[in-house]
């Protein structure tokens, strides 16, 4: 039997530690591959009550300590956090006895750790580049962003490939660094039907009582409450659905907008209408997904558009904005709705449409949760990662490093 | 022949304070003394593979990231280069480092991988402290370059210091023990075989052809 393949991930987030979306892709990548015979460690950030090490379904994973004392601002404290993920990152391998082949980093909040590990042991590095700060910022205006902006370069170009999550994540980072073409490559993110098959013919409707009348309709969105998710957009649109529909809308997740937000729905006298729930933990996440009449995506940047697939997954019908990555995952009128970016009049339209007519509504689900099973699983994503790691080896196998 | 790599973030013609001058004495002496001797430093053109004066040979990397908020920023991912010069030395010498020699914090951090990630015990010569620096602030920047410090002390297999003073202070701040700190006066006669004896006590790797050379 050939050698098992072994990787070491670097990531700032894994469960139970999450802030966006590379906490889950992590894990269930992580977990698909060594399904498909990788060896996988996981070295990421501490969090309370985590263990320093265990094992999850064959995946290793270790918790660094990070930087722990106050810091001048988040970017130093990255830099610093890397300093110990290295050293640790560093120590496990030693202790492997060097057995890891490849290193796989993701995004910059670990270039320097991925960078130095793989030249201090002359392993080839990958990286999978989720976002960019020239996308997040809409341009780099500040020496801040700039510092970062050029920190993603540095990992892009020591990196001997690069993955992206979509065809248009591809281009922007190509645009944004530079890259030839031939160091990119495009694996989509997943997302687990299981975890919503298996709640989905709980009785929900007291769990539903607890958000939204029965009368009233549920218009969900789930993000960071950033400029960049387009939450202000739905705000906006809100007025608009409820002249013709009697809704619910439900805004999970925080961010500095949420006040500025909370007080105009406040202020507009609609605030029974529009309910901020703040984080709220993966089972609360998923019923509210299967209960939603509507799941709305209305991003201005979006590298991929992960909670347009778990929707998708919870058979509840999106409406999305068309930009970044949700323009592949959702076709209109077969799979979903698109509406313009940054327009409240288009969003309203398309929220309306879903929840007024209920065939068309059945139809982009059942056609949305059909493309979901092919083409974003789990099993797919890991053999593709797994055959561009063998490409990266047998390429490093004719280099001077070994 | 003992093989050691000197980290310094100024070395000549980089002058920025009285350490450049020292670091580049300390390099040729050794190099006298039958040190096979690498310098990895900063510079921001002065590049090229490497220049060799004296028998000393000099890297000089500069910064991948050209924009910087802070001397903290610019220092950690700097070290990646650092880092990178150093190990390349270690595979391009069929893996004979004994030991790198860290004057002051700013490169400890790639110190610290290479002893974790290939055995190369590292000494930390410490010429000045963050702590008399910024005058007892806690800031968190002063914070984060004392972190550094600390993690270099905590992590090194000696510190050098060139007065008692210094000794005492490293150990009142950073919590050092007594034994690990050696003294050793630049305006010394027996500097040079100071040094050497302090590298023999730490040095790792296959020095055993060196060794038995000693005293020279």
């Amino acid at each position: 039997m050939a050698k098992e393949l072994a990787v070491l991930m670097l990531t700032w987030e894994f469960p139970p530690r999450i802030i966006g979306g590379i906490s889950p892709h992590v894990y269930y990548l992580s977990k698909s591959l060594a399904r498909n015979g990788v060896k996988v460690y996981v070295v990421t950030c501490d969090f309370p009550r985590a263990p320093q090490h265990e094992i999850i379904d064959g995946v290793e994973v270790f918790r660094i300590d990070s930087y722990k004392n106050p810091s001048p601002d988040f970017a130093t404290w990255v830099y610093l956090m890397n300093v110990n993920m290295q050293k640790e990152a560093a120590a496990l391998v030693n202790s492997l006895g060097g057995k890891v082949d490849v290193f796989h980093a993701h995004d910059w909040l670990v270039a320097d750790a991925g960078i130095g590990l793989k030249h201090v042991f002359r392993k080839p590095l990958l990286s999978t580049i989720h976002s960019t700060e020239i996308g997040r910022r809409n341009g780099i205006h500040l020496d801040y962003e700039k510092m970062i902006h050029e920190t993603e370069a540095w990992l892009t170009y020591e990196a001997w490939r690069v993955i992206c999550c979509s065809d248009y994540m591809v281009s922007h980072v190509r645009w944004a660094f530079g890259l030839p073409v031939d160091k990119l490559v495009m694996i989509p993110n997943g997302v687990n039907v299981e975890v919503y098959n298996k709640i989905e013919n709980d009785d929900l409707s007291r769990f539903r009582g607890k958000f939204a009348l029965p009368e009233e309709k549920i218009v969900l969105f789930v993000g960071r409450l950033v400029y960049e998710k387009g939450v202000h957009v739905l705000v906006n649109a809100v007025p608009k659905v409820l002249e013709k529909v009697n809704a619910k809308f439900i805004i999970v997740g925080n961010g500095y907008m949420k006040e500025r937000l909370s007080s105009l729905v406040k202020n507009i006298g609609l605030a029974h209408k529009v309910l901020f729930t703040g984080f709220v933990d993966d089972e609360t996440l998923r019923r509210l997904q299967i209960c939603a009449d509507v799941s709305v995506v209305p991003s201005l940047f979006e590298p991929f558009g992960i909670v347009a697939l778990e929707a998708m997954a919870a058979k509840s019908p999106v409406v999305v904005s068309d930009a970044g990555g949700l323009s592949e995952i959702v076709e209109h009128d077969a799979t979903g709705v698109k509406v313009y970016a940054n327009n409240p009049d288009s969003l309203a339209w398309g929220i309306i449409k879903v929840l007024l007519d209920e065939t068309y509504a059945n139809r982009i689900r059942t056609n949305a949760y059909k493309i979901v099973q092919e083409k974003y699983n789990w099993n797919r994503i890991a053999q593709q990662t797994k055959t561009i790691y063998g490409c990266v080896l047998n390429e490093y196998s004719k280099s001077t490093w070994t | 022949m003992m093989q050691v790599i000197i980290f310094s973030w100024e070395y000549p013609p980089r002058i920025v304070g009285q350490l450049a001058d020292y670091v580049r004495e300390l390099a040729v002496q050794l190099v006298k003394n039958n040190v096979e001797t690498y310098v990895v430093t900063y510079h921001d053109y002065l590049k090229g593979q490497y220049d060799e004066s004296e028998g000393v040979k000099t890297y000089r990397v500069a910064n991948p990231v050209r924009t910087h908020i802070g001397v903290l920023t610019w220092v950690l991912t700097l070290n990646q280069e650092v880092e990178r010069a150093a190990a390349n030395i270690y595979y391009n010498t069929s893996k004979q480092v004994n030991l790198v020699d860290a004057h002051d914090w700013h490169f400890i951090p790639a110190a610290v991988t290479l002893k974790k990630a290939l055995n190369i015990p590292f000494v930390f010569s410490v010429e000045s402290l963050e702590e008399h620096r910024s005058h007892g602030a806690n800031s968190p920047f002063t914070m984060g370059i004392k972190s550094i410090e600390w993690l270099g002390m905590y992590e090194a297999e000696k510190l050098i210091v060139k007065s008692e003073w210094m000794r005492d202070e490293v150990i009142r701040l950073h919590k050092v023990p007594l034994e690990k700190v050696k003294v050793i006066s630049p305006k010394s006669v027996t500097w040079m075989k100071n040094v050497l004896e302090a590298y023999k006590s730490v040095a790792g790797g296959g020095i055993s052809g060196w060794l038995k050379n000693w005293p020279f």
